[in-house]
């Protein structure tokens, strides 16, 4: 790995192949029906990397489609779900069948854990969690047990500290980069800009390559400069079918295509993986075959309305 | 729903969930029904609410009805667009969130509310989404309001897995439990009645019905034995314009709403 260099752009397919690995623990971008990495979840599914522990706040279809392709052991995160597009089906039955791990979390904790690992701090304190089950849980975990501790300076003041997560690897998918790694988050940014410091790799997919003239002449908008990424893809449509701020709104078809497959499972479910991953060779294929040119204009005139 | 004056219980739990937020209120909202209720609140009687959402958008000014926390909708013209650590600790854990506003899967008698699991934590007979922000909205925010259906199965005597807490196991669960927020206001608004935190049991009670509503239909759908309050309240109906900007502006396609009239 050498952060130490220019010219970082490469292939989906170079970008997985150099940087996940079986067993990683990766960390996932985007949340619910926005900005998922969908182009850099595809590729691992192609791939067939296994073994792997996905983390992050809410993790929702990428996340769901490694589960369902069997290539996930254990979750680390504060919600599996789409919000009002339903639950992330192939996650629920991984859990209600015993076939994953999972360890739940809430955001902020979650959150917290990425900070702690970006700081280079090895927990965080935390004042989320007190009195549930989520702490209950956490503390009878043999792997990484949670601390209640006395506030200090204030004894009497109860605290949680929660470990530190450092992904090995972390994909997501933004509006800009450079080739350089510069990377440009717009709108939300969830839990990536700390989760990407905490990695030890990181993979950004953007939607358009800028030059660094551009990026050195608005400095503060660089959400995560260079120093913390590895490889950039440029792949227009990276997060399709979820939304990205700016570019496109989601496509609520393909969604519901996704979420009804994942919910009936079994042959369906197997059929769509075969039919939209398996079998293309990369991710434009698959826009090829589900995203029309009419279909993305509309996208993209729906989100340019709300900009 | 020909009539305009005719409203659903869900119209009615909407627009009464929102009359518990005040203009210049910080309020911290979740998805699906809060989204809802607090775009209305906005849009009536709290244009200066600022409206604080989990990914990070601070104080936008929503535009149509929003599908999800990551839609553009509900980022719109805000005056900033953060982290969840901005949102969720900076603004909700760091204490200035007047207001948080959740759903809820299973809610019990002390307003413990669980969106994790049914059965065991390990090996679930029924697994849900989980906490999200709520438990941070739950365990920070100086008042709290939740909203939800009002069915027997989701409201039993004890959650099977608290995921967010009420005041757990009574009057000083919260205090005992290390949490800042120790005594918050908390108000469960459902379509049938609006049940309030008794602060001396630290249990819910009774503390308005929706009209046309009795005590004992409350208690038959409710798992565990319900006190009223001493100033038990009839909640007022929507107005006609309450409806017309529920209907017109801020549920347009009836997509919260319409699936349960």
């Amino acid at each position: 790995m050498n952060r130490k260099t220019a010219n970082k752009v490469m292939t989906a397919h170079e970008a997985v192949k150099r940087f996940v690995h079986n067993g990683a623990t990766v960390g996932m971008g985007g949340q619910s029906i926005g900005r998922c990495a969908m182009a850099l979840t595809h590729e691992i599914i192609r791939q067939n990397i296994k073994n792997l522990t996905l983390v992050g706040c809410n993790l929702s279809m990428s996340m769901d489609m490694l589960v369902g392709a069997g290539l996930a052991v254990r979750t680390e995160c504060g919600t599996g779900n789409l919000e009002r597009y339903g639950t992330a089906f192939q996650w629920r039955q991984a859990i209600e069948q015993g076939r994953i791990q999972v360890e739940d979390y809430s955001h902020l904790a979650m959150a917290s854990r990425f900070l702690a690992g970006s700081l280079g701090l090895p927990f965080m304190p935390s004042k989320s969690l007190l009195g549930t089950d989520i702490l209950s849980q956490q503390i009878n975990n043999e792997n990484m047990p949670f601390q209640i501790i006395q506030n200090p300076w204030d004894t009497g003041e109860q605290v949680v500290l929660v470990p530190a997560s450092k992904p090995d690897v972390s994909i997501v998918h933004v509006q800009k980069s450079d080739a350089m790694g510069n990377v440009i988050i717009q709108g939300f940014t969830t839990q990536e800009p700390e989760m990407v410091k905490a990695s030890s790799c990181v993979i950004v997919s953007c939607e358009e390559l800028i030059s660094s003239d551009e990026v050195r002449k608005y400095p503060d908008r660089t959400t995560v400069p260079y120093l913390f990424v590895d490889a950039v893809v440029v792949q227009p449509w990276g997060s399709y079918p979820t939304s990205t701020y700016g570019y496109y709104e989601h496509d609520p078809e393909q969604v519901k295509l996704y979420q009804s497959r994942a919910r009936s499972g079994g042959d369906d479910y197997y059929k769509y993986l075969k039919e939209y991953i398996y079998e293309c060779d990369d991710f434009d294929q698959f826009l090829e075959i589900t995203a029309s040119r009419d279909k993305r204009m509309n996208l993209q005139d729906s989100m340019n309305k709300l900009m | 729903m020909n009539s305009k004056q005719a409203y659903s219980l869900d119209e009615l739990m909407v627009v009464e969930a929102a009359r518990h937020i005040s203009d210049w209120d910080t309020v911290m909202v979740g998805t699906g029904l809060p989204m809802v209720a607090s775009l209305f609140a906005l849009k009536n009687h709290a244009p200066n609410m600022c409206y604080v959402v989990e990914t990070g958008g601070v104080a936008p000014q929503i535009v149509g009805t929003p599908n999800s926390v990551t839609d553009a909708r509900v980022m719109h013209r805000a005056v900033r667009h953060g982290s969840l650590i901005d949102a969720l600790g900076g603004i909700l854990q760091r204490g200035l969130a007047d207001v948080a506003f959740l759903g809820g899967a299973q809610i019990d008698r002390y307003a413990n509310v669980n969106s994790t699991v049914i059965g065991n934590h390990k090996s679930p007979k029924v697994r849900f989404p989980g906490s999200g922000g709520a438990n941070d909205l739950a365990s920070h925010a100086k008042k709290i309001l939740i909203i939800t259906r009002h069915e027997k199965r989701r409201f039993p005597e004890k959650c099977d897995f608290i995921t967010s807490p009420g005041y757990i196991d009574g009057p000083h669960g919260r205090e005992k439990a290390g949490l800042t927020s120790q005594n918050p206001d908390i108000l469960v608004i459902t379509n049938l009645a609006v049940l309030g935190i008794d602060k001396t049991t630290g249990c819910l009670q009774v503390s308005g019905l929706m009209p046309g509503i009795s005590i004992d239909q409350v208690q038959d759908n409710t798992g565990f034995e319900l006190m009223s309050s001493a100033d038990l309240s009839s909640i007022q109906p929507p107005t006609a314009e309450e409806l017309c900007l529920l209907r017109e502006e801020v549920d347009q396609e009836g997509e919260y709403m319409g699936s349960s009239k």
